[in-house]
């Protein structure tokens, strides 16, 4: 043994210490705000204000919040919700990690905000989240946490560090007028793509919808969703995302414009859908369809399916920034987001159409009965028919080399 | 005339042509590909806009119009001096001063913003209305003192000795002198002033983070829905006010130029 490892014992004492001491004032109040009682937490929320910091791009998701969740928050627990939409959540992220740069470990202005996958991660790993909080929720007990979406956020564990709000699953978009019988698999996707040029295309990675696409593409080459969620080597990984370049190459002239250029969101695929340019569309969010076609963006024509081998499904949480100002009102209305009451509200198709973050079957028969009983709109598939077909999503890992791969290999080789 | 009248009528059109499609798809409900006219039409987008979220859009309009209507005093405030000492004096260092001046146009807005930010953090005054105003401000002022160092190359200081030996007190001298001399190239200044902070969406967020809700930042937000109607809603919305300050100044403009006083 060398010197170094017998004196190791010794060391991290003093450390401990000066990390204490350097956190002091932060963590106390974190572990004031833990060993309250939840009715304690409550009336710590009175008259709180609220900053929730979301994705503002859906109107429809901006007068659930505003409306019907403001409300609520302002008749039951005196909280007063403040929206703040912004176009990129990962600019939040940004923001937080320069506060924490600078020092700023409390009175901060975010205190909830809508996150999931690649900037969960970048939160958990900077230590820029409050928490474990997830546990302390009494609306908690609704919510199936042995399920892989809910406890592990694209391969990271969630452990309490973030609240589900809801939940969602990818989805083909088509129109029963131009394409009366629409390919059931992936594989008869890319015999159709082959079959009709120029009718498909993708929005471009790391674009969130295109990236999906490209994962589900992957699974379709690289043997199953289930290769990829335990243990995988390096070399398996680079063989099956070559597979996927190739394919993707080898359609290229297939694609719309030839694949010499690609929508930039999931709006313009959208849009080009609904103009008539490609006859498929998709998105990560079930009720999209439906809901386009309330809004008159989809003519009434247009119907969802998903692939006999399943499609991608992750859960959408909401979590509290390590130096937010009103944490306790940001538990309080991560509590109410989780009751049946908003969450059927929530997956209402006039709403929302958001699918729940809780297992409906744990509510009482009357509130189960009401969910069951959801006008789904005309578009949007069953429950029963979407919760059979779900694929887990692949760690973060596989995600970001996908994405990075497809620029390099499929992108800039035109 | 009837050829004037012509010109004016085909630059009127042309600015306001593009403008008509935004209208339209604010009033539609829906509209498919081939109509060359919605298929249906319906106010769901300005409903949203005057109902849902009518609360939100009001104080962003408030907070826009407040933040920059401050900007651009300010910016006149300090923008007339410098582009005085600019324009009417030669002294050593002059270009490395403009050059410092021109910098934060040249530099990405979003490193100026992001290296503030830090800053401001320390002095605390992010996310705070002031230091909103002064991260505009050093966007703003570039513009504003090129524009008047500008005016002031062309202007004459001797009216202004003139006016004292007859007897004009300084604030008399420049109220009466200076200020029509210059007021087109402040008109443009204020302008330019006014609408580079009106449209500031990057540095609001990141020094107001998120305390200052502007009207850039809702319409941003919602640009990115594909919501077709609630974006050409709010895109008029945001367009309006910068027109009426730029039809605005037009008028002034036209009634009062530097040929008058001569």
């Amino acid at each position: 043994m060398d010197p170094a490892h017998s004196r190791k014992p010794l060391s991290p004492l003093p450390i401990l210490l000066l990390l204490f001491l350097l956190f002091l004032p932060h963590q106390a109040r974190a572990v004031e705000l833990d060993q309250t009682s939840w009715e304690e937490t409550i009336q710590a929320a009175d008259g709180q204000t609220l900053d929730w910091y979301m994705w503002g791009g859906s109107p429809a998701i901006n007068a659930y919040v505003n409306g019907f969740v403001a409300h609520r928050l302002k008749e039951r627990y005196n909280i007063t919700l403040r929206q703040v939409p912004v176009k990129d959540i990962a600019e939040v992220v940004s923001k937080l990690l320069v506060e924490r740069q600078a020092g700023k470990s409390s009175d901060g202005s975010v205190d909830l905000m809508w996150i999931n996958g690649e900037n969960f991660r970048t939160c958990k790993n900077k230590g820029l989240l409050f928490g474990p909080f997830a546990q302390r929720l009494p609306n908690q007990h609704y919510v199936d946490w042995s399920r892989p979406s809910v406890y592990n956020d694209f391969g990271t564990p969630v452990e309490g560090m973030e609240s589900p709000w809801g939940s969602a699953q990818v989805i083909m978009i088509y129109d029963t007028a131009r394409t009366p019988v629409p390919p059931k698999s992936m594989a008869e996707l890319i015999t159709w793509i082959r079959e009709h040029p120029g009718r498909f295309t993708y929005p471009a990675p790391p674009d969130f919808t295109g990236s999906v696409f490209l994962r589900q593409l992957f699974y379709h080459q690289g043997g199953g969703a289930s290769t990829w969620q335990g243990d995988y080597s390096q070399q398996e990984l680079s063989s099956a995302a070559r597979a996927t370049y190739a394919l993707l190459k080898e359609l290229k002239p297939a694609l719309w414009r030839q694949g010499s250029t690609y929508p930039n969101s999931p709006v313009r695929m959208n849009t080009l859908f609904a103009d008539g340019e490609i006859d498929f569309s998709f998105s990560y969010h079930q009720a999209e369809a439906s809901r386009n076609i309330l809004d008159g963006l989809f003519p009434p024509t247009v119907r969802s399916f998903v692939f006999a081998e399943g499609t991608i499904a992750n859960t959408h949480f909401v979590a509290i920034p390590f130096n937010a100002r009103d944490k306790a009102a940001a538990m309080v209305a991560a509590d109410f987001l989780l009751s049946a009451e908003a969450q059927l509200e929530k997956a209402k198709a006039g709403v929302w159409g958001d699918f729940p973050a809780i297992d409906t079957t744990r509510l009482p028969r009357a509130q189960q009965q009401q969910f069951a009983e959801l006008e789904r709109g005309p578009a949007t598939l069953s429950n029963r028919e979407l919760q059979a077909h779900q694929l887990p999503e692949p760690p973060s890992r596989v995600l970001i080399y996908l994405e990075k791969g497809w620029q390099e290999q499929v992108l800039r080789e035109r | 005339m009837s050829g004037r009248r012509f010109l004016g009528l085909a630059i009127l059109l042309l600015v306001l042509l593009p403008f008509v499609p935004l209208l339209l798809w604010s009033v539609s409900e829906q509209w498919f590909y081939p109509g060359l006219l919605p298929q249906k039409f319906g106010l769901r987008s300005w409903s949203y806009i005057f109902s849902t979220a009518s609360s939100q859009i009001a104080g962003g309009l408030v907070q826009s119009i407040g933040l920059s209507g401050v900007t651009t005093c300010l910016s006149l405030l300090i923008g007339i001096p410098a582009g005085r000492a600019l324009g009417l004096y030669s002294f050593a260092g002059k270009r490395l001063i403009a050059l410092l001046l021109l910098l934060p146009v040249i530099v990405p807005p979003l490193c100026v913003s992001m290296g503030l930010h830090l800053w401001f953090i320390r002095l605390g005054l992010a996310e705070t209305f002031f230091g909103v105003v002064l991260v505009h401000l050093s966007f703003c002022l570039p513009y504003t003192i090129f524009v008047l160092w500008g005016v002031f190359a062309d202007y004459n200081p001797e009216f202004e000795e003139q006016a004292r030996c007859l007897g004009a007190g300084r604030l008399q001298t420049l109220v009466r002198v200076t200020l029509p001399f210059i007021f087109p190239g402040l008109c443009l200044a204020a302008l330019f002033s006014f609408l580079l902070s009106w449209s500031q969406y990057l540095s609001t967020l990141i020094i107001g983070g998120g305390k200052l809700l502007t009207l850039p930042i809702l319409l941003f937000s919602l640009m990115d829905s594909g919501d077709r109607p609630v974006a050409a809603a709010v895109s008029l919305l945001f367009v309006l006010p910068a027109l009426l300050v730029l039809l605005a100044n037009g008028r002034l403009l036209g009634r009062q130029g530097l040929s008058g006083v001569r």
